[in-house]
């Protein structure tokens, strides 16, 4: 064996050296690289596409897909577009409703489980089932307790000699009747993230302000929910970007009617690009309500950062 | 020394599989869409070296054509439709796969299969307000490119030639190619308690005059008078529409222009009796039904009238969903005035995609021409599905179940009348639908409805480049 092929040149010494301390400088970037890469072939493609696609007329001619370049002018028909204006506004009063009234019930509901000494388990358990269900069992479900003529809460309130209103078939009670199944699929998604902070937090602080005589709704006003605050703040997050892709059930329940009472604007988009095949335009559409999505996230982590200063 | 090698040894291993990870995420990706988009091979054609080898004899029986694939939707006739494929291949040895699919899947599926290199399904089955996009790109052959000799048979309804695609027009007219052929012949007919009818003295409705009398005779407190279908509404107004002589659109053929006629003073008639039948004499969820809680207030007894699919027949004479067996009758829809009747079509017709190779093409095209020989729609019918051809109707009226409404379907052809058939109508479609809502639960006037709704089909004509006459306001 040649001894020289064994041990390196100076030059091969000072270029080894080197590209050791290049690869120890940055170690910690090429220990994230693999992720950062797949994300950006994961989000980044995906999200090019869509702004691509946003911009263009998109069409399928003898099979292969015709791209022409339309500048703003999807803008221009979102602008004339009648529907845009009805869909956002129903999506507003929908994820305003639901985000409000969620939270308020599942922190009502976690703070009394919290609190509870027996069946806390069970209770988790049966409060989680909503969320189980696939939104289109829901939506099917619901569907048929609402029945004018053959639903369960009709009948039920016939029962009593009440004549049951027409629940999804009325204007002014479509979107209440809408929101109702929403709060019974939703709620308990708020509950486990509020409980899950409710037992994080600190109960010396709770029992010293209880040594204190501070009582239960001081302890509440002044302790709980400020120390809350984190875990509130990003479940009511999350729960806006769900409710604003809202789609399932109010397709199942309403698919948008009576008139235009229930249509929101993911059932528009769905509209525009599967059943009118505008690709360029839904695309338009899609991304439209990504953006008033992120403005809101934007909000929340401001909210956020603010409280936390 | 040792150290340095084997952290020089953990840094290669580190970045090689970390290469690798992305390397199979960038394989991943590009991967699948060559793999899911590839056809099955028909597995049971012969290779041209096996028929040169073995060369059939006069006698022996003709070779036979690959399997092929029918993406067929979940519906109340697909139980006839299976029958008509099991006896298919009993006939003729032909293999024959369906892929049953619910209806709101057809329409991605049709189109993720004529956008592969090869169509994994052999014949698409094409709803009414697809077809024309399918027509009008290309995405299906032309009947005459697989057979240049194919003739259609007269006795086979073409629904105001659904069948057919006219590239210079943009639309189906008589004149065009033949893309398509009918496979459920889908229109709509008037149903009525005759029971009832008769104990009432009422003979039946011949106008929407008639229907609105009878109404007023039957509605009680357990009975609405009417029912309108207002999921989705489209269908069952462009009936009304037509039966006083109007429609959505109009196109004169001499210029070549289109005309939105939606807003005319006829349009306005035919959806003021539509909004009164509706909310005057409907049930109290007036605005909620669709197709299957209508069947279901007439098998329940709480309707005594009702325009609806034919298809929906049978559904009257079943005593498992029905309360009413034997006391439903049909005829063809009433009009505006008697002899102005107008039923819409809504069919369904299967063509074969542009992207398969020509065995598979005439294997799909021998098909559809023994589905659509009289004996075999004969035999559809009687299986509970909609035949296609008139002499079948005609033939039918006399059977002792089916013959009620199979008469009432052969008298209402001469009454057919086609949507809109542009590559454009699915957002025509969706102008209609949700100005038809708005007028029937009182958001905006039915002049508002109509008059918005022309301006907005309008535009969407003019934005697709059609010569389009100005709107009459």
């Amino acid at each position: 064996m040649n001894p020289s092929k064994l041990s390196p040149t100076p030059n091969q010494v000072g270029l080894s050296s080197r590209l050791g301390k290049f690869i120890d400088r940055t170690f910690q970037y090429w220990t994230v690289a693999p992720l950062v890469i797949t994300l950006l072939l994961l989000v980044a493609y995906p999200s090019y596409q869509l702004i691509r696609m946003s911009v263009s007329e998109v069409d399928i001619v003898k099979g292969e897909t015709v791209w022409e370049f339309v500048g703003a002018k999807h803008l221009e028909t979102a602008l004339q577009d009648p529907v845009v204006p009805t869909a956002l506004k129903n999506t507003l009063v929908f994820v305003i409703a639901v985000v409000i009234i969620e939270t308020v019930l599942a922190l009502v509901i976690s703070l009394l489980v919290s609190r509870s000494n027996h069946f806390v388990g069970l209770y988790r358990t049966v409060l989680l089932i909503p969320l189980l269900v696939p939104p289109i069992a829901i939506g099917t479900m619901w569907r048929l307790m609402y029945d004018y003529n053959y639903g369960f809460i009709n009948q039920a309130l016939a029962v009593f000699g009440i004549a049951g209103p027409t629940w999804t078939a009325d204007p002014q009670l479509a979107m209440p009747s809408v929101i109702l199944v929403d709060l019974w699929h939703w709620t308990s998604f708020m509950f486990l993230i509020i409980l899950a902070g409710l037992e994080s937090l600190p109960q010396e602080v709770n029992e010293a302000a209880s040594v204190d005589g501070a009582s239960e709704s001081q302890i509440l006003r002044y302790i709980t929910l400020p120390l809350l605050r984190p875990t509130l703040l990003t479940a009511v997050m999350l729960r806006t970007i769900f409710a604003f892709k809202v789609f399932d059930e109010i397709f199942l329940l309403t698919g948008g009617g009576p008139g235009t009472a229930t249509e929101v604007i993911s059932l528009y988009i769905y509209d525009v690009f599967s059943g009118q095949f505008r690709l360029g335009y839904a695309s338009f559409l899609a991304l439209g309500l990504a953006l008033i999505i992120s403005i809101f996230v934007i909000f929340y982590r401001r909210v956020g950062q603010r409280a936390q200063a | 020394m040792n150290l340095y090698f084997m952290k020089k040894t953990q840094r290669g291993l580190f970045l090689s599989l970390s290469l690798l990870v992305v390397f199979s995420f960038l394989l991943a990706a590009c991967g699948p869409a060559a793999a899911t988009t590839e056809a099955p091979a028909p597995t049971a054609a012969p290779s041209e070296a096996a028929a040169t080898e073995v060369a059939p004899t006069p006698t022996e029986a003709p070779k036979p054509l690959p399997p092929i694939t029918i993406l067929i939707n979940e519906s109340p006739w697909l139980a006839g439709f299976e029958a008509l494929v099991n006896k298919y291949v009993e006939e003729t040895g032909n293999q024959v796969t369906l892929n049953r699919t619910p209806f709101n899947g057809m329409l991605e599926k049709s189109r993720n299969a004529v956008q592969a290199s090869e169509s994994e399904f052999d014949i698409l089955t094409l709803n009414e307000q697809w077809y024309m996009q399918f027509y009008a790109d290309g995405l299906v052959t032309p009947i005459k490119d697989i057979d240049p000799n194919f003739e259609l048979d007269p006795q086979i309804i073409e629904y105001e030639w659904a069948t057919r695609w006219d590239p210079e027009l943009g639309y189906s007219s008589e004149d065009g190619e033949l893309y398509g052929l009918p496979i459920n012949g889908n229109i709509m007919l008037y149903f009525y308690r005759k029971d009832l009818f008769e104990a009432q003295g009422l003979a039946a409705p011949q106008t929407w005059a008639d229907v609105e009398a009878a109404a007023q005779k039957l509605q009680s407190e357990d009975m609405s008078g009417y029912v309108v279908r207002a999921n989705p509404p489209n269908w069952e107004f462009q009936a009304f529409l037509a039966s006083y002589g109007s429609n959505v659109i109009k196109l004169d053929e001499q210029t070549g222009e289109w005309e939105v006629t939606l807003n005319s003073p006829e349009a306005l008639e035919a959806l003021n009796t539509w909004l009164n039948l509706g909310t005057e004499y409907g049930p109290a969820n007036f605005a909620d039904n669709g197709q299957a809680e209508m069947i279901a207030l007439m098998a329940s007894g709480k309707v005594p009238q009702m325009v609806l699919v034919g298809a929906a027949a049978p559904d009257f004479d079943n005593p498992e969903k029905s309360t009413v067996v034997g006391n439903v009758a049909a005829v063809p829809v009433p009009g505006s005035a008697a002899g102005m009747n107008a039923t819409m079509s809504g069919i369904w017709v299967m063509s074969v995609p542009h992207n398969l190779p020509d065995d598979r093409k005439q294997a799909a095209l021998a098909f559809l021409n023994w589905a659509l020989s009289k004996d075999a729609q004969l035999f559809y019918a009687q299986s509970g599905a909609i035949p296609v051809r008139q002499d079948v109707y005609e033939e039918m009226a006399n059977d002792p179940k089916k013959g009620w409404w199979m008469k009432a379907m052969a008298d209402s052809t001469s009454f057919i009348h086609a949507q809109p058939r542009l590559a454009e109508t699915p957002q025509i479609i969706e102008v209609l639908d949700r100005r038809l809502k708005q007028a029937l639960i009182s958001e905006i006037t039915p002049e508002q409805a109509l008059l918005e709704g022309a301006k907005e089909i309008h535009k969407i004509l003019t934005d697709a480049g059609y010569k389009v006459k100005p709107l009459a306001e």
